[in-house]
């Protein structure tokens, strides 16, 4: 487009970073561009986050060059990376809880003051309220961003990284927790980012994106750059054979099985994010539920495994009252959760594989509160046979293992239990497109043993492409139950947004 | 190749260092008092010593693993030697007195985790308030004398001995087992550790976490009451305040039993070398006549130089 402004901003030679027993980085040649955004693709493993990691100053890579337009520079520090302009908007947001937006805005960043020491607020807000005009954001100031949803937080997360004036934006999955509306907003201020010549890092599993947004895109598998490209070179399978050397001809398990008796029967659920529910789910069927982020996704699953009370309504489990007021409840009733953010709510990091896997089993396997470890290591190692774990000691701590693999632990942890409700929240976040797959067929497998399934997701394509049926919720409400069956992506949104027939 | 050598040793002052220290800390009192440090006599008397803080310390260790704090054992240690020394003076049997003297401390613990489980209170504030509490109605029944004259019989828990071993020594070395085998071979255990590792995640996965650190609370409880009775027996006299230096020495000997063994996390091993570390730095500055209050301001560099070099090593190690 403008190709005649473009400069060469920031160049990467022969980058190393070499940890115990892994080499992250095998010599990595990179080069950024000014104008233009840039697409950072690979599975996970794959290098990224070292690198991004490197760049930020929070690890110090072996060997390499940095030139910043041309000029050789070190980045030994954080404040080395801000001195050259380099800002990062990370996965995990790190927002201060109980600060407003407006002062996380500023987070790190000198306040304006008067009197001498005493801030001005006044000033401040001014400020806060300029960059989210620029961005095209509206978010609440004054309230403890805890207050806020989880888009509001990201975009706060956004906004700081805009109160430093950069020159290369280090976007890290940003759009995870969006929805398409918000996303839409995101790719708008990466846009506008472009236009004023700044360079945008993209880095996403969703090709989609990156398909739609990169200028350039760049694609790293085991510590190496395997393809440089411009987008409009490349297409979804193209990116994907790149990043994992094997073309997946279908991406989701061929249905098997078949669907049998009613298990969980729902009737007239009510809470307070929850209003008059009503829904089934039979042995072996996988049931989507679509909506928008916030709809009420995340409490219907919660409020099935007794994490939220009902106040009216009444469930059946294989045809007897269900109501559970615990997870232990739940799970000792047969109804599992795989949580929404695993390293949140599904691991224990600082532990191992093993002691992970047998969480939610212990009391199955202990006499008199002793633990059986030797069959505690065998049923461990069953279940992590069955999610197909690649684990090479399940002494590790789980932090070791990839995304991908940690997923397959909260897996594991649900199958030793053998659920007879399993529910799935977001079930292959941050998981690379690999084992994806493999979570995939793991879910349909269970389903083919009689499992009933509840899958939440923010991906589309997910649902569509595991569910038998889609329970369409909107405003905690019930908008709509569809057969899966010709169900397009446009469909599934003005489903999402409540209409009952396309 | 240098890389690799550099993490090594930084692994192995991070596993180590605090074990290393502890021998440093032995070599020196053993070069500049070689005659009266290194003797036989002298380090029983250290472990007769220690084993009041070492039964006290590893409840506070059960607490301390789920991320919690427990301010109140010396308290509950001072109010259960009373309430024994008490009930003993009014002619109770001395068996019956101690069991309801540490039925009482045990339940002053539940109360702890009552209030911070259940309640919501931070432990902090949580345990704060319950050690004054607990503090004055230890003052209030002694009506803040000392408590002397117990019966003989009383006398063997805190002074006598099996053969070569102190009775003390052989309940330090009971509890310390006990606690090892409840941390390390039973469910609880397990819970304990998820829970102070991702509290969430453990509820999410069926294990109810108010019940798991309510009980800590608890087993806290009842091991500073056996603190404080084996205290009370070896001084053979119970005062209203004999157990406050638990307080802080055990809180002290957990966090150096952090950085011993195992990553930033409450062991009982690790608790253990703490304990010895306090004993033997207040022993050996004794023998070399250093003045009380510079041992009180050593120990408190020594704590600071161990967690920092373990987070140092740690740093390195990323």
């Amino acid at each position: 487009m403008n190709n005649k402004t473009q400069r060469e901003v920031l160049r990467i030679e022969g980058l190393v970073k070499q940890y115990p027993g892994v080499r992250a980085l095998k010599g990595v040649d990179l080069s950024f561009n000014s104008g233009e955004v840039h697409g950072l693709i690979g599975e996970n493993g794959a290098g990224k986050s070292t690198l991004i990691k490197i760049l930020a100053g929070i690890v110090k890579a072996d060997e390499g060059i940095f030139r910043f337009d041309g000029e050789q520079a070190a980045i030994t520090s954080s404040k080395d990376a801000s001195r050259h302009g380099l800002c990062f908007i990370h996965q995990e947001l790190n927002l201060v809880n109980y600060f407003n937006a407006m002062e996380n805005i500023f987070l790190g960043h000198s306040y304006p003051h008067r009197f001498g020491p005493l801030v001005d607020w006044k000033q401040l807000k001014a400020q806060a309220q300029e960059i989210l005009d620029t961005l095209g954001i509206e978010l609440p100031l004054d309230i403890p961003v805890l207050h806020l949803s989880a888009v509001q937080r990201a975009m706060v997360a956004i906004a700081r990284a805009f109160a430093v004036k950069g020159s290369i934006y280090f976007m890290d999955e940003p759009a995870t927790a969006l929805t398409d509306i918000e996303k839409e907003k995101l790719f708008a201020v990466v846009q506008n980012l472009k236009e004023q010549g700044k360079t945008v890092v993209y880095v996403t599993h969703n090709l989609e994106d990156i398909l739609r947004i990169t200028d350039r895109v760049t694609i790293m598998r085991d510590g190496q750059v395997v393809k440089r490209s411009a987008t409009r070179e490349m297409t979804k399978d193209s990116l994907i054979s790149a990043m994992i050397d094997k073309s997946l001809d279908s991406a989701f398990p061929q249905r098997s099985g078949t669907i049998g008796k009613p298990l969980l029967e729902v009737k007239g659920l009510a809470n307070s994010r929850l209003d008059g529910i009503s829904f089934t789910v039979r042995s072996g069927e996988i049931l989507g539920i679509g909506g928008l982020v916030g709809s009420g996704r995340t409490e219907l699953l919660e409020t099935l495994f007794g994490v939220r009370s009902l106040s009216s309504g009444s469930i059946l489990l294989e045809g007897k009252p269900y109501h559970p007021n615990s997870p232990k409840e739940a799970i000792e009733q047969g109804v599992v959760l795989v949580p929404e953010e695993r390293r949140k709510g599904g691991l224990v990091l600082s532990r191992s594989i093993y002691e992970n896997i047998t969480l939610m089993s212990l009391s199955e396997v202990s006499r008199f509160g002793f633990l059986n470890h030797q069959e505690l290591h065998q049923r461990a190692e069953d279940a992590g046979k069955r999610v197909h774990l690649k684990a090479s000691q399940y002494t590790h701590h789980v932090a070791t293992l990839s995304g991908g693999n940690q997923q397959k632990v909260v897996f594991a942890k649900t199958v030793m239990r053998t659920p007879k409700v399993l529910m799935l929240d977001e079930p292959s976040k941050g998981v690379d497109v690999g084992a994806r797959f493999e979570i995939y067929s793991i879910i349909r497998e269970l389903a083919s043993k009689g499992a009933a399934i509840l899958v939440v997701s923010s991906d589309f394509n997910e649902v569509l492409g595991l569910a038998d049926r889609i329970l369409f919720i909107k405003d905690g409400s019930l908008a709509s139950v569809q057969n899966n069956t010709g169900i397009d992506q446009e469909q599934y949104l003005h489903y999402c947004y409540g209409r009952t027939h396309a | 190749m240098n890389t690799n050598k550099k993490t090594l040793i930084s692994g192995i002052i991070k596993t180590w260092g605090t074990l290393l220290g502890f021998l440093l800390l032995l070599t020196v009192f053993s070069v500049l008092r070689p005659d009266v440090f290194p003797t036989g006599r002298n380090l029983k008397n250290i472990i007769e010593q220690v084993a009041t803080l070492a039964i006290v310390a590893s409840g506070v260790t059960v607490v301390m693993i789920t991320g919690d704090f427990d301010l109140s054992v010396g308290a509950i240690a001072s109010l259960v030697g009373v309430v024994a020394a008490l009930l003993m003076k009014s002619g109770m049997g001395t068996f019956a007195s101690i069991l309801i003297a540490m039925a009482l401390g045990t339940g002053a613990g539940l109360l702890n985790g009552l209030l911070i489980a259940y309640g919501g209170l931070s432990a902090f504030v949580g345990t704060l308030a319950t050690m004054t509490a607990y503090g004055g109605v230890a003052l209030l029944i002694s009506k803040g004398t000392t408590i002397f004259a117990l019966p003989e019989n009383f006398r063997v828990l805190g002074q006598g001995s099996m053969g070569f071993l102190p009775i003390s020594v052989l309940i330090m070395a009971l509890t310390v087992l006990a606690v090892a085998l409840l941390l390390e071979q039973t469910t609880y255990g397990r819970r304990l550790y998820a829970i102070g590792g991702n509290e969430e995640a453990s509820f999410l996965s069926g294990i109810r976490t108010r019940q798991v650190r309510l009980i800590a609370f608890g087993v806290s409880g009842f091991f500073a009451s056996l603190g404080g009775i084996v205290l009370t027996s070896r001084l053979f006299s119970a005062h209203p305040q004999a157990g406050s230096p638990f307080m802080l020495n055990a809180a002290a000997a957990v966090f150096l039993g952090m950085t011993a063994f195992r990553e930033g996390e409450a062991n009982i091993w690790g608790t253990l070398l703490g304990v010895f570390i306090i004993g033997v730095m207040g022993n050996g500055l004794n023998i070399l006549g250093i003045n009380t209050y510079v041992q009180s301001i050593l120990t408190g560099a020594i704590i600071i130089f161990a967690v920092l070099l373990s987070s140092l090593a740690k740093k390195r190690q990323r």
